[in-house]
């Protein structure tokens, strides 16, 4: 009876997840207005093209950026290593609209960088040395420095994954280390890798706030303007079935390759990597790779931010900075515990009923991950308008509006994490506390989730970081006048006024960072194990 | 004719001497076999001989050239000397003909050729284009084998290659290794804990306790004369098949 109704519950959660994004794919069978027309014919092979150029330059700049640094990490010792393995995850705090502020107001024309450039060089006031960012190029360098972080720790985790024997085997067969990066490390770790790159390409295109920022007209930005500029809601809807079907795609590719690495992973065995101790000059090189992301991509954007915000006077931590922050961190925490409940409810029962039913339901609610936040805001919005007229449920701009919206789109971040720690315990343990008069409630509350504490925490923390992020979202469904960190600084940024912008923005990735060094703590204590 | 000489290697790690002093001579087209228990430093010696982990002291050549001393080291990619382990490490991304292929240098052709003629001896041909994951653990034994004499080695290094296989694949492995082994003319030093891997294929035994070689000989000759309690009671009591060990060797006499 009671595992009828968790199934009955679960069944209805699918389903309430599942409602805005079969909303969005209906409406490909919608009749298509004037607007879809003028749009096709004019912007939306710019679009397409953009897109596609967004997707390839960041694939290749988040590969150069974040697979030599793992291996590097993994594979060597050399001075800093523990710092800089650490730092190396630090531009995850930076949310890629973040840094297009940051950036543009270095390398402006009249940027920090140019300045610095014309009095060092005592050069003329309009002389640019740096040329302008505000295009699609400015924006794959953008994405990449704030995203490579992604493949980074899946190479990471990869290479250390694999056995030393493959790669010294390799080295007495004649490959130099280098060699064997290229003929060894990278294949072997490919299916990692294309997972990865999956992830980076579904963060690319789902982007809102960086491409708005350099004026690059993508899907998002053509959703936000059929929408706000044009007030037609279902040509928007019709946009985002269409990037939608994009993201299928790649979710299929990364499901594919995944199922690639559980066959390389199985046909080998875990020693440790042979390390390296690196000395002189290759020493000297390992650190200047591993330093450059962390520079461009944490240390730059961040200084900037601070320099705005202290060289400018501004009252840092003022009462509406403060407000800011607490709504941000408030909303993002609710909606993780909730999650984490629903988590724990439907990953308990999929445990004692192996049901191939309920794992497909958990598969249909973890996939709003991989739909784009402003593809989720147009279904979700059609969702409260139809509850708004059919049932006189008002959730249109409401704090339960923005947290529903928030579960359907990151559930599957503390999801995962409390599967991989459920893995973890013994079914003999269930058995055991069975024979000791617990009933299946009891082993949950007394045995399962005590033991899913750091699951908990991981997943909760992961959550948070990409809650407190996101911005197309927030910005669509929030209150009136309710303000976060991610709205408040692109609110100041729309109106070009960077260094108001500044003040959230560098509480954005303050507020980040605490949570990325908990959740690296916790790989690293897992990897080490 | 001495092909490699190891002279006075000694090596610790975290504070712990793993090897000590540790001398030993492999012969041209010589067999030896290396017993020892587990945490002896018999795979530690392996890592050092290939190149994968620099000794502290000592001094290891092959002919006159010195590899390895105080001053000289060099790296494992240009060592020529091949290394099978444990767990056969086959590229999972390459298939059988590829991986056995993977450590030559010479035209397609010709490394097809090669990498046939290898398949052909190990008797695995049929299985060219399958990959390591599709195969038998006996038959990723025999690819693993045929990728590491692929390119000639000057000194083969077996890690304990037949300790995962039951015991009738190990025996005509064994078998096998030894006939191809011969037949190359390649000199290889094989790390084992078991007694009869060296008794069925050595030529020499060396016995490793502590990070020291404290016997060597001709396998029969450590069986029949350990020279001391430990050898006898670790190695030589601990072997079932002592006794048939003892009655081909007194029939041969």
């Amino acid at each position: 009876m009671g595992n009828r109704l968790g199934v009955l519950s679960i069944s209805l959660f699918a389903l309430l997840f599942s409602i805005p994004i079969l909303i969005i794919l209906l409406s490909l069978f919608n009749e298509y207005s004037e607007n879809w027309f003028h749009i096709y014919n004019t912007v939306l092979s710019e679009y397409v093209l953009n897109s596609f150029i967004l997707f390839f330059g960041v694939s290749v700049g988040v590969f150069i950026l974040g697979v030599p640094t793992a291996w590097i990490v993994a594979t060597s010792d050399f001075k800093f290593k523990k710092i800089i393995s650490c730092a190396l995850v630090l531009p995850f705090a930076v949310p890629p609209y973040i840094m297009a502020y940051s950036f543009t107001g270095l390398f402006d024309s009249y940027g920090t960088a140019n300045e610095l450039i014309r009095t060092a060089f005592d050069t003329a006031d309009n002389y640019v040395f740096f040329p302008s960012i505000r295009n699609i190029g400015g924006a794959i360098i953008v994405f990449s420095l704030t995203l490579y972080p992604y493949i980074y720790l899946i190479s990471y985790n990869a290479f250390l994954n694999q056995s030393r024997d493959i790669f010294d085997v390799s080295r007495t067969l004649g490959l130099s280390k280098i060699k064997t990066f290229f003929k060894i490390g990278i294949p072997i770790t490919r299916p990692a890798i294309v997972a990865g790159l999956m992830i980076v390409a579904m963060e690319t295109l789902s982007d809102f706030g960086a491409v708005e920022h350099f004026a690059v007209p993508t899907f998002t930005t053509g959703i936000f303007r059929a929408w706000f500029g044009l007030y037609d809601l279902t040509t928007a809807k019709q946009l985002a079935a269409n990037l939608f079907i994009i993201f299928l795609v790649l979710i299929a590719i990364e499901k594919f390759s995944r199922r690639k690495i559980n066959y390389i992973n199985n046909s080998i065995s875990n020693k440790n990597l042979t390390i390296t101790k690196l000395k002189g000059k290759w020493e000297s090189v390992a650190i200047a790779i591993c330093l450059i992301p962390i520079i461009f991509g944490f240390l730059i954007p961040s200084s900037q931010l601070l320099y705005w915000t202290i060289n400018y006077k501004l009252s840092f931590f003022d009462q509406n900075l403060l407000y800011t922050i607490f709504n941000s961190v408030y909303l993002a925490l609710i909606s993780g515990l909730f999650c984490i409940v629903i988590g724990t409810l439907i990953n308990y029962l999929l445990r004692i009923n192996k049901s191939k039913f309920l794992s497909l339901l958990n598969n249909i609610i973890t996939s709003g991950y991989g739909i784009p936040g402003i593809v989720l805001s147009v279904g979700i919005l059609n969702f409260f308008l139809f509850l708004d007229e059919s049932l006189n449920v008002f959730l249109i701009g409401t704090v339960l509006g923005l947290i529903f919206a928030y579960s359907i789109k990151f559930y599957a971040l503390p999801n995962s994490s409390i599967q991989s720690g459920l893995k973890k315990i013994s079914v003999n343990l269930d058995d055991v506390t069975k024979t000791m008069g617990y009933n299946k409630i009891k082993l949950l509350l007394k045995v399962h989730v005590p033991l899913l504490r750091n699951s908990y925490l991981t997943g909760i923390l992961i959550f948070m970081i990409d809650v407190i992020k996101e911005l197309p979202m927030t910005l669509i469904l929030r209150p009136f006048n309710f303000n976060t960190l991610s709205v408040s600084a692109y609110t100041y940024a729309a109106d070009e006024r960077m260094v108001e912008a500044a003040a959230p923005s560098i509480a954005i990735i303050m507020v980040c960072l605490i949570p990325i060094f908990f959740v690296f703590k916790s790989i690293k204590e897992t990897t080490d194990e | 004719m001495s092909n490699l000489k190891i002279s006075q290697i000694s090596f610790s790690y975290s504070d712990k001497t793993i090897l000590k002093n540790l001398s030993l001579q492999l012969n041209k087209g010589e067999i030896t076999c290396l017993i020892g228990e587990s945490g002896s430093g018999k795979t530690t010696l392996l890592r050092i001989i290939s190149g994968l982990d620099r000794q502290d002291s000592g001094i290891i050549s092959y002919g006159n050239e010195t590899i390895a001393d105080d001053k000289i080291f060099t790296e494992t990619h240009l060592r020529n000397i091949g290394l099978v382990v444990q767990e056969r490490a086959l590229f999972p991304h390459l298939n059988i003909i590829e991986n056995i292929c993977f450590g030559l240098n010479s035209s397609k052709r010709e490394k097809i050729k090669r990498g046939r003629e290898l398949m052909d001896k190990f008797n695995i041909l049929k299985y060219e284009s399958f990959f390591p994951h599709q195969i038998s653990s006996g038959e990723q034994q025999r690819v693993a084998l045929a990728r590491a004499l692929a390119p000639s080695p000057r000194v083969i290094l077996m890690d304990e290659p037949f300790s995962s296989l039951d015991r009738a694949l190990k025996f005509s492995l064994r078998n096998e290794t030894k006939q191809i082994l011969k037949n190359e003319n390649i000199t290889a030093l094989l790390v084992s804990h078991d007694f009869n891997d060296a008794l069925e294929v050595a030529d020499k035994l060396a016995i490793i306790h502590e990070g020291s070689i404290i016997q060597v000989g001709e396998p029969r000759n450590v069986v029949l004369n350990p020279i001391n309690k430990y050898i006898k009671k670790q190695f030589v009591c601990e072997t079932g098949d002592i006794l048939y060990w003892k009655s081909i060797i007194n029939s041969e006499k």
